[in-house]
């Protein structure tokens, strides 16, 4: 019986060990070459806080800002445009029709993400087929130049990237509340739309919140997107810290690596003291 | 109309506003696939020659090959680790911290993870292989495929187990026949992510190759050094189709394996 | 107690099987799941297996190459020649990936040979990672009167392959660069200054480089006297703040459509007529004049800006002598006629001084119209070396100073 036990256990600690493994010590290694020194193209153990103050009192801090802002941004819009969806297939659909929707969503994933963010930039383009169609219309008086190289157009590769993965755990969510309780309470007298307000939609936060960290931090940590369409150097932290090791200044791409991973892990704790877990793992901790 | 109908065909109107959105990009390859000139499309310029061309270019093949390779491993491995993980989560007594940890890769940025990697095999003087890259992919999509089955367990009520467990069956049996098949979609669900986020990685993967590429690293280089070629977009219009075919045999399929099942 | 505990569960297990049924996961379907993973770990298996002895197979020689140097794959004659193969792998061009994977990936062990855009050797060097190119060993050295005439020892194109007067790269590839534009929208353009002239505002494009645009920026600003700069190819920080300074000014003023940093990006932005003036490489314009597009690279009063690939040894652990010597033929079947001919042909630069004679007197291996390229390229790119300009400085003195004034002109909001 004993010795049962002991199977499961090693099993069950298969994973957080491998992730401890290969993954948290080498980001510990990293923390600790952002403290060390620069001695011509080496680096030298040591312990200064020279990449540290080049980060925070240099340019590189705006991309930190911009970073955050457009990923709050493409996460709040793709969410609201994931999340009827999400209900609608869950809710009003048949289990297996809504699956095979959920598959169609996911096909376009199989080209390649930067031949399809590259698409983009034709379509987009001053001489492109959107801006024909707005001009012929007569929508527009002359090509629009904010469809590309911009805000906007970085906002659009962002969601474009991540909404449909953010359906997902929302359907997942939604597809397990039980029917009942909401019949229950509009048999209570409740109209539907308190119905989803106070039983759909706190039931969901699991999947919400599942789906709103794919997409914050994959908007974060995007490189690609922000090349191919922002504007006139337009960057992301990918991009900075990428930039950094290009001239090798690994205590600096350290640096500004650890700040991130640092705020992200922050946040990670946030969701940890301030989330009661219980709600999420619901009756699979009893 | 009654009202319900009216809602429903609103939503699918929504739903398939959405789904053209996404399927735009994915138009401007197929024709530049087509196209005699490689580049911009014209209609009386059309041909299948890059179709027959992509398999001379043996760069291109072995790369799709390494990603064929990878995209197995990861959608084997990272649902069984999430698994695994979850009922980690379940049966041990500290299960925000295992979660914790878990979800760790997530909040990594791309660059940092390959960087540190990277450096960690050099210390092992591990050298490069399908499963260096397979670590790093596996790593990266862990915390999606454990989220995944976690959201497919939350509504899935233990005492179904229980309830087999006392019946007789074993520990293993009880899983395998009761809660297995329940949560089942869960997994299915975290092997396909599994497998997208693995055909998508480029950046980590870049990072920890060596002299390995995958068609991501590859068409990413290409992009950068010489322009994308009509071979490559040949190459993703035959994916497209292929998956098309895929998902349309699959639905078909179901729907006759429902008509048996009724009659 | 124990009847109503049994009933229960009973019920409970055959509410869970209905379940099960009525999820739609039918036994063909499992089977049919079990199938493809027994499939695909057998692919799995297979794949390594294949690769395991693919590199035991030793007679091939290892090339990271960035794009440019690959002679469409056809190796065919340097194999016969020596009975080695060549396996090519794609390698970024930027220092910190060169670096990345020759340290931390395991490129030394994997590659016997890098071609990349040269001037890397400080770092490279330094770090132990090529070796130094014996040039006795690669006859076609001698043969090639370019290297004598732009890239002898002491002048700037040395820079390109040596380090410490010893050399350390073959120079595969010569190039010289200015800047497109589209003659039917500006007109002919002659100057640097058509990428800063509020005429095309708007409708301009750099490339994401401080060492192309950033250089060519300050070329321009020397040579019309805008600004005082010695060497545009390694200024001082305070130089370097002015060209910036020059170049945030007119990012505010919107000048800038995009700063682009693919290749493909490029030539997208010329075929789709979004800019009209834009600083980059030859080949993109041959690739998209063969789309039919009327686009021209400029002769800039100003001069060119300068650069070479090189062909560096990697420095490999445990190479065998036999393997060295593959490595030195392959150099030299590199700056060889054949070579030479295929890659101007393919990629649009000039290689080396065998290359347009071979090709005109081989008529089974490249067409006439080929031939007739071939020359035209070497006679085009020898003229802006004679021309000249300044060459390009991949490693400037001051390159974080490169790095985090350039990464001041991405920051500051455009208009």
């Amino acid at each position: 019986m004993l010795k049962k036990n002991i199977i499961r256990y090693v099993l069950f600690l298969i994973p957080p060990v491998f992730v401890a493994f290969f993954l948290i010590v080498p980001l510990a290694f990293t923390i600790v070459i952002s403290f060390w020194e620069r001695v011509g193209f080496r680096v030298r153990p040591a312990f200064t806080l020279n990449s540290y103050i080049d980060f925070f009192y240099g340019v590189r801090l705006l991309v930190l800002e911009r970073s955050f802002l457009v990923s709050v941004e493409a996460t709040i819009i793709s969410l609201l445009i994931a999340y009827p969806i999400a209900y609608f297939l869950a809710a009003r659909v048949r289990t297996a029709l809504g699956r095979n929707v959920l598959l169609l969503f996911t096909i376009p994933f199989l080209v390649n993400y930067i031949i399809r963010t590259f698409s983009w930039t034709y379509l987009l383009g001053r001489t492109g087929p959107v801006n024909e169609v707005l001009v012929n219309l007569g929508l527009a008086s002359s090509p629009l130049d904010w469809l590309l190289y911009s805000d906007f157009a970085v906002l659009l590769g962002l969601v474009t990237s991540y909404m449909p993965f953010m359906i997902f755990p929302l359907w997942l969510s939604l597809s397990r509340i039980d029917p009942q309780m909401i019949e229950a309470s509009w048999l209570l007298g409740a109209n539907p739309v308190r119905s989803f307000l106070k039983i759909t939609l706190p039931l969901s936060v699991p999947g919400i919140f599942a789906s709103v960290i794919f997409g914050f931090v994959g908007c974060f940590g995007e490189s690609a997107v922000p090349i191919i369409l922002g504007g006139v150097g337009y960057q992301l932290m990918g991009n900075t810290i990428t930039s950094a090791m290009d001239v090798l200044n690994y205590p600096l791409a350290a640096a500004m690596s650890s700040v991130v991973v640092g705020s992200m892990v922050l946040l990670l704790l946030l969701w940890y003291f301030a989330f009661d877990m219980r709600s999420f793992l619901g009756k699979i901790l009893s | 109309m009654s009202k319900t109908n009216v809602w429903n065909t609103l939503n699918w109107g929504y739903i398939l506003l959405v789904l053209i959105f996404l399927y735009v990009p994915l138009i401007p390859p197929i024709l530049f696939s087509l196209s005699g000139s490689g580049g911009s499309f014209s209609l009386k310029d059309i041909t299948l020659r890059w179709y027959t061309d992509l398999w001379n270019q043996s760069l291109l093949i072995t790369s799709t090959r390494t990603t064929l390779i990878l995209g197995m491993i990861t959608a084997v491995v990272s649902p069984l680790l999430g698994l695994l993980a979850t009922m980690a989560v379940r049966e041990l007594r500290v299960p925000r911290l295992i979660l914790m940890i878990i979800l760790l890769p997530l909040f990594i940025p791309g660059v940092s993870m390959g960087l540190a990697t990277a450096f960690f095999f050099k210390q092992l003087t591990i050298n490069t292989s399908y499963w260096t890259i397979g670590i790093v992919h596996i790593v990266w999509a862990l915390p999606f495929a454990t989220l995944i089955i976690l959201t497919a367990m939350t509504t899935y009520d233990p005492i179904l187990t229980e309830a087999a467990f006392m019946l007789g069956s074993n520990r293993w049996r009880a899983f395998y026949t009761v809660e297995l098949p329940l949560i089942w979609p869960g997994i299915f669900g975290a092997g396909l992510f599994s497998v997208i986020l693995s055909f998508n990685e480029t950046l980590r993967t870049s990072l920890v190759q060596g002299p390995l590429n995958t068609v991501q690293t590859y068409i990413w280089s290409k992009y950068l050094q010489v322009g994308l070629s009509p071979e490559i977009y040949a190459l993703m219009s035959l994916l497209i189709i292929l998956t098309l075919i895929l998902v349309g045999t699959l639905i078909v399929a179901q729907k006759r394996v429902g008509k048996t099942r009724a009659a | 107690m124990n009847s109503l505990r049994n009933f229960t569960a009973c019920w409970v297990y055959n509410l869970a099987r209905r379940r099960e049924v009525s999820m739609g996961f039918s036994k063909e379907r499992r089977d049919f799941l079990k199938a493809s993973v027994a499939a695909g770990t057998a692919l799995t298996i297979s794949g390594w297996g294949f690769d395991s002895l693919l590199a035991a197979s030793n007679k091939t020689l290892t090339f990271a190459d960035i794009g440019v140097g690959d002679p469409g794959g056809d190796w065919s004659k340097f194999t016969k020649q020596t009975g080695w193969a060549v396996n090519l792998v794609a390698i970024g061009n930027a220092p910190s990936t060169i670096l990345n994977v020759l340290i931390a990936g395991g490129g030394l062990k994997t590659y016997d040979m890098m071609n990349i855009v040269g001037g890397l050797q400080k770092p490279l060097v330094e770090n132990d990672l090529i070796a130094e190119i014996d040039t006795s060993q690669i006859p076609n050295w001698q043969k090639n009167s370019y290297i004598q005439q732009y890239l002898a020892p002491g002048t700037p194109g040395f820079d390109f392959i040596g380090y410490k007067n010893k050399i350390y790269g073959v120079p595969t590839v010569l190039q010289g660069d200015s800047f497109a534009y589209l003659p039917d929208v500006t007109g002919p353009l002659d100057s640097y200054g058509a990428l800063f002239d509020p005429k095309w505002k708007g409708y301009v494009a750099l490339e994401d480089n401080y060492t192309t645009a950033g250089q060519k920026t300050a070329l321009y600003l020397k040579k019309n006297k805008l600004a005082d700069i010695k060497d545009p190819s390694n200024m001082t920080p305070g130089e370097l703040k002015t060209v910036i300074d020059f170049l945030i000014e007119k990012k505010k003023e919107g000048q800038f459509r995009v700063i682009w940093t693919g290749f493909e990006q490029a030539v997208n932005l010329l075929m789709n007529k979004e800019v009209y003036v834009m600083d980059c490489w030859e080949p993109m314009v041959f690739v998209a004049r063969n789309k039919g597009l009327n686009v021209l690279y400029a002769d800039p009063k100003e001069g060119y800006l300068l650069w070479a690939m090189a062909a560096y040894i990697v420095n490999a652990p445990d190479r065998t002598a036999e393997k060295t010597k593959a490595v030195y033929e392959l150099l030299n079947f590199m700056l060889g006629p054949w070579y030479g001919a295929r890659i101007t042909e393919m990629r649009g630069y000039m290689t080396n001084p065998q290359a347009a004679e071979y090709a005109k007197t081989h008529p089974d291996e490249f067409s006439a119209e080929e031939a007739k390229k071939v020359a035209e390229i070497s006679d085009g790119v020898k003229r802006k070396f004679d021309k000249g300009g300044t060459w390009q400085n991949r490693w400037p003195a001051h390159v974080e100073e490169y790095e985090s004034e350039w990464a001041r002109f991405k920051a500051v909001r455009g208009s």
